[in-house]
């Protein structure tokens, strides 16, 4: 592939959007510079691909399993601990978190939407990795489970099951008087 | 998928929330909505729950040096062809390229010709098209029909206008659509599209474009005013802004692309 033809493409495929992908960068990296840096890298490494002649078919879903790629790797450098709990032990303890949720009285639809900005921020940041990067790719992103599904590489199945755990989690969080 | 705490219901309840359901998916939930109040109960609190996250942690905006940044980025490769491409006329000449540079002279030529004889006529229209830009700075009012939707600009436009113009959407690309008005060109009334970047805004007027050719964009400046002019299959633009050249030539490419996509019907040109 030419440089031009991966130059169109980039501005075809990538350009439209770095919204999406510095929205789902600041959510999982918990800060804007980080965000930025991690962005950048994501776009590097998309031209960097577009010139090795990748095929894309869904532009969005293809930019943001990079975004999460780079993401890693820059908490891998930077948080190793959030590497560590997004493996086995985060299943296992936001499994429990979840039962625990079945036991306590139901959090109140009128609750949640009090909620301010901070709160709702603060909730979906104390959401371990793998949950909060699927909650932010289907609701702050918009990406349908196939989407997520590709972005993230995690069957469907997955997909949903950790999406209503992460929303079991924050209505817990938010509709229940701390 | 299966584990206890998350039945087939409650992932059923989430796809339909997420509109992730076949037909047959919505009739089902909607009966069991209807016979089960627990249920009903928690679907309402993740609604409520999707309301709060969409209004309190919305989806950000990149901010502009980064999305500058990645523009050069995109320019950077485009450059490096141009200096490639320039260094391959200073190969030997053989027949072949100097038969090939004896034509290009002959269509350089005639272009020059073709653009002498139309010199005056895109002067005054650009004139026209940098005059009613300054006049909408100047009194506040860029446009005539306020809408950052481009399904109540273009039917407005074409309630007034004998042209159907191209309204297209570029709020992903970074300029939100303000809205449309009618400026005067060679006494007749041409559509001017507004768009915005930060406090800026962009005057894109269309033109008839009688029997010019598909054109790359010419950088002109008018009254200090940066203005591209370009035309794309039979029809001629003119972008007038206050925005560093740079920017201005990021929103021509966005808006030839998205011209394109709209007339192609997602297909053909641009590929």
């Amino acid at each position: 592939m030419t440089s031009e033809t991966a130059r169109r493409n980039f501005a075809e495929h990538v350009l439209p959007h770095l919204d999406d992908a510095y929205s789902l960068a600041r959510w999982l990296c918990g800060d804007a510079t980080d965000a930025e840096d991690v962005v950048q890298d994501a776009c590097v490494r998309a031209l960097k691909a577009l010139e090795g002649g990748a095929a894309v078919e869904r532009p969005r879903a293809w930019l943001l399993a990079i975004v999460r790629n780079a993401a890693y790797s820059w908490l891998g450098k930077n948080r190793p601990r959030a590497i560590v709990l997004a493996g086995a032990a985060e299943e296992a303890e936001a499994h429990a978190d979840a039962l625990e949720t079945g036991g306590s009285p139901s959090p109140e639809a009128a609750l949640i939407e009090t909620a301010d900005r901070a709160m709702v921020a603060a909730a979906i940041d104390g959401l371990p990795l793998t949950f909060r990067e699927t909650l932010v790719m289907r609701e702050i992103n918009g990406l349908s489970y196939r989407d997520i599904s590709e972005a993230t590489g995690a069957p469907i199945g997955t997909v949903m099951s950790r999406l209503a755990r992460a929303r079991a989690m924050l209505a817990q969080k938010l509709g229940t008087v701390p | 998928m299966t584990r206890p705490e998350f039945d087939d219901r409650s992932l059923l309840l989430h796809a339909a929330l997420d509109g992730e359901l076949d037909a047959a998916g919505v009739i089902e939930i909607e009966r069991l909505l209807a016979a089960d109040p627990k249920l009903a109960a928690e679907y309402a609190r993740l609604k409520s729950l999707r309301e709060a996250i969409h209004a309190k942690a919305p989806r950000e905006s990149a901010p502009d040096s980064l999305r500058l940044r990645m523009m050069e980025l995109a320019e950077t490769q485009q450059t490096l062809r141009r200096e490639a491409k320039t260094a391959r006329w200073r190969d030997p000449p053989s027949w072949r390229s100097f038969a090939a540079a004896m034509a290009a002279t002959v269509v350089v030529t005639l272009g020059l010709q073709h653009l002498i004889a139309a010199g005056n006529a895109p002067d005054t229209a650009l004139q026209a098209i940098v005059s009613a830009h300054m006049r909408s700075q100047i009194s506040g009012q860029p446009v005539d029909v306020v809408s950052t939707d481009r399904h109540t600009v273009k039917p407005w436009l074409a309630g007034k206008l004998p042209v159907a113009a191209e309204v297209v959407d570029l709020a992903e690309a970074g300029f939100p659509l303000a809205g449309g008005r009618i400026d005067i060109v060679a006494g007749a009334g041409v559509p001017t599209l507004v768009y915005k970047r930060r406090d800026h805004l962009i005057s894109v007027t269309e033109l008839r474009a009688e029997g010019e050719e598909a054109a790359i964009p010419r950088h002109l400046a008018v009254d200090g005013y940066p203005v591209v002019r370009w035309s794309d299959n039979e029809r001629a633009y003119a972008a007038v802004s206050d925005l560093s050249p740079t920017e201005l030539d990021a929103f021509v490419a966005a808006f030839r692309r998205a011209v394109a996509k709209e007339r192609g019907g997602g297909g053909g040109a641009g590929k």
